[in-house]
């Protein structure tokens, strides 16, 4: 388990970070969720120890000599070296004994091909996240902290790293902090949610509720939306085969079977979040 | 601590600017060979103008002693720069590439991390110096044949052959001293200033200021005999008409002291600054 609390960081006049509590337990993932120069990667840094926190303190529960792993940004690796050369160097710096072996179950872990040996300058952006997710993994960590992992990738690589990552929660118990300015990257895997903006933590608590408590409007879609009339209550604005309805979370599931009783067969029901709401409600 | 001076020494020999570094070392050493080989009896003769009416010279001035004193003079800037730059460049790059920043993700020690860097450093140069010491030696005396030497400091002086020899290796060995002293500024400005062009730029005017205030003298009993600047050219002292030891060793000792200082100053500064 990992626990911040009331973080507080200054970089001269302007307060980047400003009582800032996060946890994070075994098995969780937690997502971060602000805009950019919200404060995620300040805090990032402070929990990693990079960087001191003006007041405040966290705590990571671990027995390992390795704590917490991650990547920061993007990932950042010896470009000139292969990823076999990458772990060993990484790994050795840290006492971790390296074999062949070892490096092919860890390449193997994260899905990379364990037969390139070419630099890792010639690697695709997502096989780099992956290789600086196999580094941050050196020392069985027991808390894994990714800063904006699915920045740049391609939906492709978006879905493989979202797997890799609950797979790396669920099967190896790791804390997992996710950091990213795109909601619908972050509701999609992880248990809890924390919203920061300009240093502050304005809105905490399980994604599903707060997804709930701020969503006024879903995204439907089905084939022969226009002909219904149980969707024209809920002030439908039609975009192609999809319509954006006001209603509220509880009455979402009565309106899809209302639509199935009119023959009307939902491919999709997707929330839409109101981000002025997530981002300027509930101060903490 | 092993393992970390491991990985450095790794990651120096696995990046293509270390060996451009030596092989621009290389060069210059053979330019100047085929710039002494063509203008070397010139050079000789203008020294020699004068003393060749009343004395007689037997035998080519132009020799493999001569050759490897002139080598040795790349030790004023050139060695020093190449050193500092690519010393610096061990850790600016890991400031650009972010890799220092995944480092100190590692439970890694940050003055441990730095201090092999330092160490590192200190072997690389002294291996270069080694190597451009051996090079030297063996095609300078291979192809222009062993000889007397003649320097001119203040005053013309002569050396037989195999006192030349004695003298230029104790030369080598001194000039070492001051590169491993460049070597060191450099990189703990790379601890300051972080970036490269920054860091490259104070380099060359670290040493391009030591060389100055080497040159000068102010007539002050402490300036000359305890500022860094003067400490760097004792290589030089082994070509005086009798070596001065007492002054070589204080001189020594005291760019030691310095170097020492310097380096405990980056791995203070790398200590308690942030990463990133």
């Amino acid at each position: 388990m990992i626990v911040g609390t009331k973080l507080s960081k200054s970089f001269g006049k302007r307060k980047v970070l400003d009582e800032v509590s996060i946890h994070c337990a075994a098995g969780e993932i937690c997502g971060l969720l602000g805009a950019n120069g919200a404060g995620k990667t300040t805090l990032f840094k402070i929990l990693f120890g990079l960087i001191t926190p003006d007041s405040g303190s966290f705590s990571i529960s671990s027995n390992g000599v390795k704590p917490i792993g991650g990547i920061i940004e993007k990932p950042a690796l010896y470009e000139y070296l292969n990823a076999y050369d990458n772990i060993k160097v990484f790994g050795s710096i840290q006492g971790v004994p390296i074999t062949k072996s070892y490096v092919e179950m860890l390449l193997h872990k994260v899905g990379l091909p364990t037969d390139r040996k070419d630099p890792v300058a010639h690697f695709s952006l997502g096989m780099k996240q992956r290789l600086g997710i196999a580094i941050a993994l050196l020392n069985n960590p027991s808390c894994l902290v990714l800063d904006e992992p699915f920045s740049g990738l391609d939906p492709l690589g978006v879905s493989a790293l979202r797997n890799l990552i609950v797979e790396l929660a669920e099967k190896e118990n790791l804390a997992i902090i996710l950091s990213s300015h795109i909601i619908e990257e972050l509701s999609r895997i992880c248990h809890t949610l924390v919203v920061i903006k300009d240093g502050k933590i304005v809105n905490a608590g399980p994604s599903q509720q707060i997804i709930a408590n701020n969503t006024d409007t879903y995204a439907i879609c089905a084939n022969n939306l226009l002909a219904s009339d149980s969707i024209k209550k809920y002030n439908p604005v039609f975009k192609g085969q999809c319509v954006q309805v006001t209603i509220a979370a509880d009455k979402v599931s009565e309106l899809i079977q209302d639509l199935h009783a009119e023959n009307i067969f939902v491919t999709s029901c997707t929330p839409e979040i109101n981000m002025e709401k997530l981002f300027e409600t509930n101060a903490l | 601590m092993k393992a970390l001076i491991r990985a450095e020494i790794f990651k120096l020999f696995r990046q293509g600017k270390t060996y451009y570094a030596l092989g621009a070392l290389f060069m210059i050493e053979a330019v100047v060979m085929i710039s002494a080989y063509f203008e070397g009896n010139n050079i000789i003769e203008i020294l020699l103008d004068n003393l060749r009416k009343s004395f007689y010279f037997e035998g080519t001035l132009v020799n493999g002693s001569l050759l490897v004193y002139l080598l040795l003079n790349t030790l004023w800037f050139h060695l020093p720069l190449i050193l500092m730059i690519v010393v610096s460049g061990t850790l600016t790059s890991e400031y650009k590439d972010r890799t220092l920043q995944t480092v100190m993700l590692q439970p890694v020690v940050k003055w441990k991390y730095i201090l092999s860097k330092y160490i590192v450093a200190i072997l690389f140069t002294l291996v270069v110096v080694f190597f451009l010491a051996l090079s030297s030696f063996a095609l300078s005396y291979g192809i222009f044949g062993k000889g007397d030497l003649i320097v001119y400091l203040n005053t013309l002086n002569f050396f037989e052959s195999s006192e030349a020899i004695y003298r230029l290796r104790w030369s080598f060995a001194s000039g070492a001293l001051s590169m491993v002293f460049f070597s060191v500024s450099s990189l703990t400005i790379a601890v300051i200033f972080k970036e490269a062009t920054k860091t490259w730029i104070i380099v060359a005017f670290f040493l391009v200021l030591s060389n100055i205030l080497l040159k000068i003298d102010f007539g002050s009993n402490w300036y000359n005999h305890f500022f860094y600047a003067k400490m760097n050219d004792t290589w030089q002292y082994f070509f005086y008409n009798t070596i001065p030891w007492n002054l070589v060793l204080h001189n020594s000792l005291l760019l030691s002291i310095y170097t020492l200082v310097t380096m405990g100053l980056g791995l203070y500064i790398f200590h308690k600054k942030d990463i990133g």
